[in-house]
């Protein structure tokens, strides 16, 4: 016979209504809320269907699950990095759900990103847990329809500001690529077919057939 | 073989549709601080919640009372507006009422109640949203999930603001403690009623169906 299993632990089912019990909250865009280091991991083990960012100043940034066609755009990337990575051996790839310390406090999860190999082994254990106090060498966002330009530059000046020494802004739809490095002009791309990762990902080029475009 | 590609035109960037909102999950040991605009839009998006917010800008978030401890609620809300009704002092208000207090609290206490030329001395549309004034009455009722301390720690807040009566009614325990300014909390236990005193002049509350 099946079982049925619920997500909700017994302890959280048998919380009484009232004050002190965990409540659903309706979080507009930018609501402005303020969260600690120490609550913002713990609301993130408390909405592991949601992507929590932390920004340095403290406030909670509460983004909805990727829409199919970005979280189908994400996977070619991710697979791609990946894919290069493999085969180079010289880093560690990370998914969109890997979250990132910054010496800034802000705690971010790019869509993609990269670290070098000896420099993620050199993390202290208490450095590496949870959130690892590490900026990862090469990010990537990829702009969803819900992201408006702004927010994504932003992201990407936060990332570069911390140490990221090449950062990709993917805009599937402007068909466009901002390439950010430290200290230079941020170069765009009007519908590139590929990009190459430069000294920071050697001989890696990503080809962007169905992340940029719709082909794959 | 011949390969398809399909390439629409980009959608333009202003037709950037405003996310929805996301439903976050608050375990109750997290603390969220919110200024008091961004509160009050917070409010409008969570109407089934019970919000207050610290003065230090700490969010409370309350999900609605168990249905026995709405009923109380009730109970003690209509004897507070019958008496308000009858006597034409002031106005009653119920768990829904916000009130901002003078250090940026804003507090929704189950019951309150405010003299009549308070409320007449409010600017035009203050009433409209939290308004910047402290209730002459308040009544706080305690729920299971509620903390004692925390509900105490409110009461003295509230007296320290200008609140001239309060009660603090545990409906579990039987008891009540009444708050009055530069007076140490009385507690009664097992009362049968309580005295509106000179606050709420001529007010008695039937505790019968509040307290067990």
């Amino acid at each position: 016979m099946a079982t049925v299993t619920t997500r909700r632990g017994k302890a959280e089912a048998d919380r009484p209504a009232g004050r002190d019990a965990a409540v659903s909250l309706l979080v507009p865009p930018d609501a402005g809320l303020r969260v600690d280091a120490e609550g913002f991991e713990r609301l993130c083990a408390a909405n592991r269907d949601l992507r929590l960012e932390l920004k340095a100043d403290g406030t909670l940034v509460v983004m909805s699950p990727a829409s199919s066609d970005s979280g189908r755009r994400n996977a070619l990337l991710t697979t791609r990095l990946t894919i290069w990575n493999e085969a180079a051996r010289l880093g560690y790839s990370f998914d969109s759900s890997s979250g990132f310390t910054f010496p800034d406090g802000s705690v971010m999860a790019p869509d993609a990103s990269w670290i070098l190999a000896e420099r993620w082994r050199g993390l202290s254990p208490e450095d590496g847990r949870g959130f690892a106090r590490i900026v990862p060498d090469f990010v990537v966002e990829l702009r969803s329809p819900s992201d408006t330009i702004a927010e994504s530059r932003e992201k990407m000046r936060v990332y570069l500001a911390n140490g990221v020494r090449l950062g990709w802004l993917i805009d599937p739809m402007t068909r466009t690529v901002e390439i950010h490095r430290p200290g230079r002009e941020v170069e765009t791309l009007t519908r590139p077919g590929a990009i190459p990762g430069e000294d920071v990902l050697p001989g890696f080029t990503l080809d962007l057939s169905g992340i940029l475009t719709d082909d794959a | 073989m011949p390969t398809t590609t399909i390439d629409r035109e980009p959608v333009p960037t202003a037709a950037s549709p405003e996310p929805p909102d996301a439903t976050l999950v608050l375990p109750p040991d997290v603390r969220l601080y919110v200024e008091p605009d961004d509160f009050e839009r917070l409010c409008a998006a969570n109407r089934d919640l019970r919000l207050e917010r610290e003065a230090d800008g700490a969010l409370i978030a309350m999900t609605p009372a168990s249905t026995v401890s709405g009923g109380r609620e009730l109970t003690l809300a209509a004897q507070v507006w019958n008496w308000a009704n009858a006597t034409g002092l002031g106005r009653a208000f119920g768990p829904s009422a916000g009130f901002t207090l003078p250090d940026t609290a804003v507090r929704a206490p189950d019951v309150s109640w405010i003299r009549h030329e308070r409320l007449d001395a409010l600017p035009p549309g203050e009433g409209d949203r939290f308004a910047r004034i402290v209730p002459d009455f308040v009544a706080e009722l305690r729920s299971p999930s509620d903390r004692i301390e925390k509900l105490r720690a409110k009461m003295a807040a509230y007296i320290a603001h200008g609140v001239r009566l309060g009660w603090l009614i545990d409906p579990k325990a039987g008891t009540v403690e009444i708050y009055r300014p530069g007076r140490e909390a009385e507690t009664l236990t097992g009362p049968k009623e309580l005295s509106g005193e000179d606050v709420l002049p001529g007010f008695t509350l039937d505790l019968t169906d509040i307290v067990n």
